[in-house]
C-alpha cells in the first residue's frame, strides 16, 4: 500500500472517529435532566419567557435537527454562544487554547528530553545502580496522582526554595520571560508524569534493538557508539514508544485540567472545569469536541510516524 | 610467513562477576594472509564465541579469562574501545549469520554501505561514492540495489549486500559466521562460489565458522574442529575430511548424509551436554573408543604429522576411518497394488480468494501451486523438494486443512477430504499428522512432556493405559523419566522427537513432516533419520517428507517429488531421480548440493535468460534454464510426460533430456 494511500484512509477513519464521538457527546448531554431555558431563567421566569428563549436557542425544534444544525456549525467553525456569558464560544476559547498550546508545546519538549535521557541512560546501563536507581524513581512518580505531584513541585520550588512563582496567572499583557516563568512548573509536572510511562516503554525497546543482529553488525563495522545509537537503534526503538506517546498526549488533555487548576492557570483546562460547574452545555459541547480533535490527531501524527520510521510497513 | 592472526590459549566465560562458567579453554590456531580457516562444531561448542573475538566483540556477560587475540602483531583483547573500533570494518570485517536480521531495518542498503566507507574514510583516491557503491554491488554480482530496503531484497540479495558491506574498506580479515545457514542449496551455492572468487581477486584472509563441513569442504584450506569448548583437531581440509584423527570428528564427518549415499563408519551418538562433561577428556562419554582412563585425563593438541594436531592420546590406536562405500538399505518398495492413503488431483492454491472486484479490475490471482497431482501409498515416503518459496510448505498447508484450496481434490483413502480443517471428521483429523520444523515453538513450554503426550489421545478418546505413553516415547528412543520434563529441559533433538511421538501416538495414516531436520545439528539429524527409517518400517505410515535437503531425501525417501514456483516439474523413484536427474532443474539442484569434495562448482548460466514466463503460462523455470531451447518455454506449458518411475514435465523430449544426461556427466 502507497503511503499516500494509506494516509487517505487513516484520515478518514480519524473524520469518523470524530463524527460518532459528536453523536456520543450530543447524546449524552440530551440525556442530562433538566431543562437548559428554567436553567438560564431561573425558576421564576414565566412561561412566555422561556418560550422565547427556548426557540431562540432552537430547543422547540425535535433533537435530530438539532444535532445537524449543531455538526453543520461546527464544520464552519461556529460553535455557538456561551449560555453563561452569552459570548461567542469562539471568541471564549481562542485565547484560551492559545494558553494551552504553549504550556502543551512547552511539556512536550520537555517530555521528550525527559523521555529519551533517562531511557538511553538505562538502557545502556542495563542492571547496573543507575538503571535501577532511575526505575525506582520513575515506579515512585508513575504511582503520583498528577495533583499531588503537582502541590509537591509546588511546595518545592514555590514555598520551599521560592525561585518560581506559585500561581501561573498569566493574561494579553505579560511578556514572554513571564510567560516562560509561569509556565515552568505546570509544564514540569505534566512532562514527568508522561515521560515516566514512556521510559519504561522505550527502555524495554531500546534494550531489545540494542541486543539486535543489526546493531551489533553496526558496531562491529566500526562506528562510532553514538552513531550506532542515533542511527540504528533509536529510530527502531521509538515505534513502540510513539504509541505510549499518543496515549500520553490523550493523557496531557486530561492532566491539562488538573495542572491548569492547581497553579491557577489561564487555559483551555480551567475553561473546562468552569463550563462544567455552570452546565455551560455548548460551552462543554465544544471542548470536548476539540480535546477528541487533538487525541485523534495525535493518533493519526503517531501512526504516519510508524509508517515512516519502518519501510517494510510502506509495501505491505 | 608471518600469520595474520594468532589465537593463544584462548579461554572465554560466560556468567557474571563471582559466577563465571568457562565455555572456551586453551584454544590456539593461527593462520596466514590470504588462507582461509574454518570453524567447525555443533551447536554451542564455543565456535562462533571464538569468532567474535577475532573482531575483539564479546557480549557483555561474556569474559575473555586467558590467552590472547594477536591480529597483525596487536593483542584484540587489550585495545580500547577507539582503536578496535578503528580496526572493525576497517581491517577486520564481519559477514553475519543471518543477513535479514543483521541489516538495519529503517535504512536503504546503500546508505548502509556508505556510511561505513566514510566512517573508515576508506574511499579509494579520485572516485566518487555512487561509483565506489556501484562498483561493490557488481562485484558481488548484484543490479544496483543501494535504493533498496533490506526487506525489498531476498535472503540471498542479502547476504550479497552484507558481503559486499564487509570487502568495502578492503579488509585484511574476513570473519563469516555461518554465513550461508538460512539460504537454500543453490542460493548457498552461489554464495560460496562468490566468496571463493573474492578471496582469489582481493586476497584476504578468512575465518569460516560453521556446522556444515560440506560447504567447509569447498572453501576452506586448514580447519579446525571444536568440542565443548575446545579445539580436538586442527588439520588441513582436505586430509581432515578424507581421514579424520579424532573420534569426535571421524563421527562428524560420518554424520553428514551425502547424495551419493556413501557413509563412511558411525555417525556420532548422544549430544553435547555441558552437565555431563567430565574432567578428563570431554568427548569420552560420547566416544566409541573410550578407555577408563580417557575419563580423568584431560586431553591438549598435540602435533601428529605435518600441519596436523589432535587432542586425543588414544589416536595411534584407533585404525584409520574406513571409507566403506554402503549404499543405505532400502527398504522393499511398497506394493503398487494397494490403494492409495493419500492422493492429491490438479490442486491449485492461492493465498487471496477469488473475488469478482479483482477480475474486474483485471487482476491476476497470485496462484502460489498449480496442477499438484501425487500419491502416497501405505508406507511409501514421498520428498517435496525445492527451493524456498517453491510452495512445499503451502501444498503441506491445504492438505492438513489450513488453506483451503482454489481447486482441485484430496483424497484420503479414496474419501474426498473437505477442503477446511472444521469440515473434517474427528477420524479424518486424526489420520494425519502434521510434524513442525521448529520444536521449539510447537510444543507448549508451559506443560509437561506428559500433558503434551496426552493431549491428543484425550482430544480423540483414544483409550491408554499407563504403558502407552512409555510404548510410544521408547519407539522415539526415549525413556519414561521424560513425562515429567518440561520442553526447555530437553535439547532440540529429544524434543523433535517428542513431536514425532505425539503425532505416532494417535496412530496417523500420513505424517507430513515439515522441514523437521533443519532446525537440528547435523548428528542429532542423522539419528532422526535413523528413528524414521525404523518406524516407516514398524509402522508402515506414509510420510510426506517436506526438505530442502536432498542428502537425507536420498536416506528416507522412495519417491521424490521436485517442485519449483509452485508447480510440479518431476516426480520419480529416488534412485532413479539421483541417478538420472533428466529434468534441468533437478540438474540444477543436484549439482548445487554440496558433497565432501572440492568440486569446483559453476552454477550454470541460463540458455537465455531474458525469456521468463509469467505464472501459468510458460514453463516456470524459463529465464533460468541452461537447457531452454526457445520461446516455446516461455510461451506454452511443457506437456507432462510420463516416466518409468514417475513423470516429467518439460519441453524437451524425453530421448534428449537422456543425452543431456550423459553430456552432463561426462
Amino acid at each position: 500500500m502507497s503511503i499516500l494511500r494509506l494516509l487517505a484512509s487513516r484520515i478518514l477513519l480519524s473524520a469518523l472517529t470524530l463524527l460518532i464521538v459528536s453523536v456520543l457527546i450530543f447524546l449524552i448531554l440530551e440525556a442530562l435532566p433538566g431543562d437548559i431555558a428554567t436553567r438560564i431563567l431561573g425558576r421564576d421566569a414565566t412561561a412566555k419567557a422561556l418560550e422565547v428563549l427556548r426557540s431562540q436557542l432552537h430547543l422547540d425544534q425535535p433533537p435530530l435537527t438539532r444535532y445537524f444544525h449543531w455538526l453543520g456549525n461546527l464544520l464552519h467553525g461556529d460553535f455557538g454562544a456561551s449560555l453563561a456569558t452569552g459570548r461567542p464560544i469562539a471568541d471564549v476559547l481562542g485565547p484560551r487554547i492559545v494558553n494551552t498550546l504553549l504550556l502543551s508545546l512547552f511539556a512536550f519538549a520537555l517530555y521528550l528530553v525527559l523521555a529519551l535521557v533517562p531511557a538511553i541512560i538505562q538502557a545502556t546501563n542495563r542492571g547496573k545502580a543507575v538503571d535501577n536507581v532511575i526505575s525506582v524513581i520513575t515506579l515512585v512518580l508513575l504511582s503520583l496522582p498528577d495533583f499531588l505531584l503537582a502541590t509537591i513541585l509546588l511546595f518545592l520550588f514555590a514555598v520551599a526554595i521560592p525561585i518560581l512563582p506559585a500561581l501561573a496567572t498569566v493574561s494579553e499583557n505579560s511578556t514572554w520571560p513571564e510567560m516562560l516563568r509561569a509556565m515552568i512548573l505546570p509544564a514540569t509536572t505534566l512532562a514527568i508524569m508522561m515521560a515516566v510511562y514512556a521510559i519504561r516503554v522505550l527502555r524495554d525497546s531500546l534494550i531489545e534493538v540494542l541486543r539486535s543482529d543489526y546493531v551489533r553488525l553496526a558496531e562491529l563495522k566500526g562506528l562510532r557508539p553514538a552513531a550506532v545509537l542515533w542511527r540504528h537503534a533509536l529510530p527502531n526503538a521509538l515505534v513502540p514508544a510513539l504509541n505510549v506517546t499518543a496515549l500520553n498526549l490523550g493523557f496531557l488533555i486530561g492532566g491539562v485540567v488538573i495542572v491548569e487548576r492547581v497553579f491557577s492557570y489561564p487555559g483551555f483546562g480551567t475553561l473546562l472545569i468552569d463550563a462544567l460547574q455552570l452546565r455551560d452545555i455548548p460551552l462543554i459541547k465544544a471542548t470536548v469536541m476539540i480535546s477528541a480533535a487533538v487525541y485523534v490527531a495525535a493518533n493519526l501524527v503517531a501512526d504516519i510516524c510508524a509508517v515512516l520510521l519502518q519501510p517494510r510497513l510502506r509495501t505491505r | 610467513m608471518k600469520p595474520l592472526i594468532e589465537v593463544r590459549n584462548l579461554g572465554i566465560a560466560y556468567g557474571r562477576p563471582g559466577s563465571w562458567t568457562s565455555v572456551v579453554q586453551g584454544v590456539s590456531f593461527d593462520f596466514a594472509r590470504g588462507e582461509a580457516f574454518g570453524l567447525v562444531g555443533e551447536s554451542g561448542c564455543g565456535k562462533s564465541t571464538v569468532a567474535y573475538r577475532l573482531l575483539g566483540y564479546g557480549t557483555v556477560n561474556s569474559l575473555a579469562q586467558t590467552g590472547e587475540v594477536l591480529f597483525d602483531g596487536v593483542d584484540l583483547l587489550k585495545l580500547d574501545a577507539r582503536s578496535l573500533a578503528r580496526l572493525r570494518g576497517n581491517r577486520i570485517a564481519l559477514v553475519p549469520q543471518n543477513p535479514t536480521t543483521s541489516l538495519s531495518p529503517g535504512m536503504r542498503v546503500g546508505a548502509q554501505i556508505r556510511e561505513m566507507i566514510t566512517t573508515h574514510r576508506a574511499l579509494p583516491a579520485g572516485m566518487t561514492m555512487e561509483r565506489r557503491l556501484a562498483e561493490l554491488f557488481t562485484l558481488v554480482g548484484l543490479p544496483d540495489v543501494g535504493h533498496r530496503y533490506p526487506h525489498e531484497l531476498s535472503g540471498g540479495q542479502q547476504q550479497r549486500v552484507t558481503i559486499a558491506m564487509a570487502v568495502s574498506c578492503n579488509p585484511d580479515l574476513l570473519v563469516l559466521d555461518e554465513p550461508t545457514t538460512g539460504l537454500d542449496v543453490t542460493t548457498q551455492r552461489q554464495i560460496i562460489q562468490l566468496l571463493q572468487s573474492l578471496r582469489s581477486s582481493i586476497g584476504m584472509a578468512m575465518l569460516y565458522v560453521t556446522h556444515d563441513l560440506a560447504l567447509l569442504s569447498q572453501i576452506a584450506d586448514r580447519v579446525g574442529v571444536m568440542y565443548a569448548g575446545q579445539l580436538v583437531e586442527i588439520a588441513p581440509c582436505d586430509a581432515l575430511l578424507s581421514a579424520p584423527v579424532h573420534p569426535y570428528s571421524r563421527g562428524l564427518i560420518a554424520s553428514i548424509p551425502t547424495i551419493d549415499g556413501a557413509s563412511s563408519g558411525r555417525g556420532l551418538r548422544g549430544m553435547l551436554r555441558r552437565d555431563q562433561i567430565p574432567s578428563g577428556c570431554k568427548f569420552e562419554p560420547r566416544c566409541d573408543f573410550a578407555k577408563a582412563d580417557c575419563k580423568g585425563t584431560p586431553q591438549t593438541l598435540e602435533p601428529v604429522g605435518k600441519e596436523r594436531a589432535v587432542a586425543c592420546m588414544r589416536w595411534k590406536d584407533i585404525e584409520p576411518a574406513a571409507a566403506e562405500l554402503t549404499r543405505a538399505a532400502r527398504s522393499p518398495q511398497p506394493d503398487t497394488e494397494v490403494g492409495a492413503v493419500l492422493s492429491v488431483e490438479d490442486l491449485a492454491l492461492s493465498y487471496q480468494s477469488p473475488s469478482v472486484l479483482r477480475t474486474f479490475l483485471g487482476k491476476a490471482d497470485s496462484i502460489v501451486a498449480r496442477d499438484i497431482s501425487f500419491e502416497l501409498k501405505p508406507g511409501e515416503v514421498v520428498a517435496l523438494v525445492g527451493e524456498s518459496g517453491s510452495g512445499k510448505s503451502t501444498i503441506a498447508r491445504a492438505i492438513s486443512g489450513r488453506l483451503q484450496p482454489r481447486s482441485g481434490g484430496i483424497h484420503l483413502d479414496g474419501n474426498a477430504l473437505a477442503p477446511v480443517l472444521r469440515r473434517r471428521s474427528v477420524e479424518q483429523l486424526r489420520q494425519i499428522q502434521y510434524i513442525f520444523q521448529n520444536p521449539d515453538a510447537s510444543l507448549n513450554p508451559r506443560r509437561r512432556i506428559r500433558s503434551i503426550l496426552e493431549r491428543p489421545l484425550r482430544h480423540f478418546g483414544i483409550k491408554s493405559d499407563g504403558e502407552t505413553l512409555e510404548t510410544v516415547l521408547e519407539s522415539v528412543g526415549l525413556h519414561a523419566g521424560y513425562l515429567n520434563r518440561f520442553p526447555e529441559q530437553l535439547s532440540g533433538g529429544e524434543r523433535q522427537r517428542i513431536a514425532i511421538a505425539r503425532a505416532l501416538l494417535v496412530n496417523p495414516k500420513l505424517l507430513i513432516c515439515d522441514e523437521i531436520l533443519s532446525a537440528l545439528d547435523v548428528s542429532v539429524q542423522s539419528r532422526i533419520v535413523e528413528l524414521l527409517q525404523s518406524l516407516k518400517k514398524q509402522h508402515s505410515v506414509a510420510m510426506l517428507f517436506i526438505s530442502h535437503d536432498l542428502a537425507v531425501v536420498q536416506q528416507l525417501a522412495d519417491k521424490v517429488a521436485v517442485l519449483y514456483r509452485g508447480e510440479l516439474l518431476q516426480m520419480a523413484d529416488t534412485a532413479t531421480l539421483l541417478e538420472s536427474p533428466l529434468h534441468p532443474y533437478t540438474q540444477i539442484l543436484l549439482e548445487a548440493a554440496p558433497g565432501l569434495r572440492k568440486d569446483q562448482y559453476v552454477s550454470r548460466s541460463p540458455a537465455t535468460p531474458g525469456e521468463t514466463s509469467t505464472g501459468g503460462q510458460g514453463c516456470p523455470l524459463a529465464g533460468r534454464c541452461h537447457r531452454q531451447i526457445g520461446k516455446i518455454c516461455a510461451e506454452s506449458r511443457p506437456p507432462v510426460r510420463s516416466t518409468e518411475t514417475g513423470f516429467i514435465r518439460c519441453h524437451i523430449p524425453g530421448s534428449q533430456l537422456v543425452r543431456g544426461n550423459e553430456l552432463a556427466a561426462a
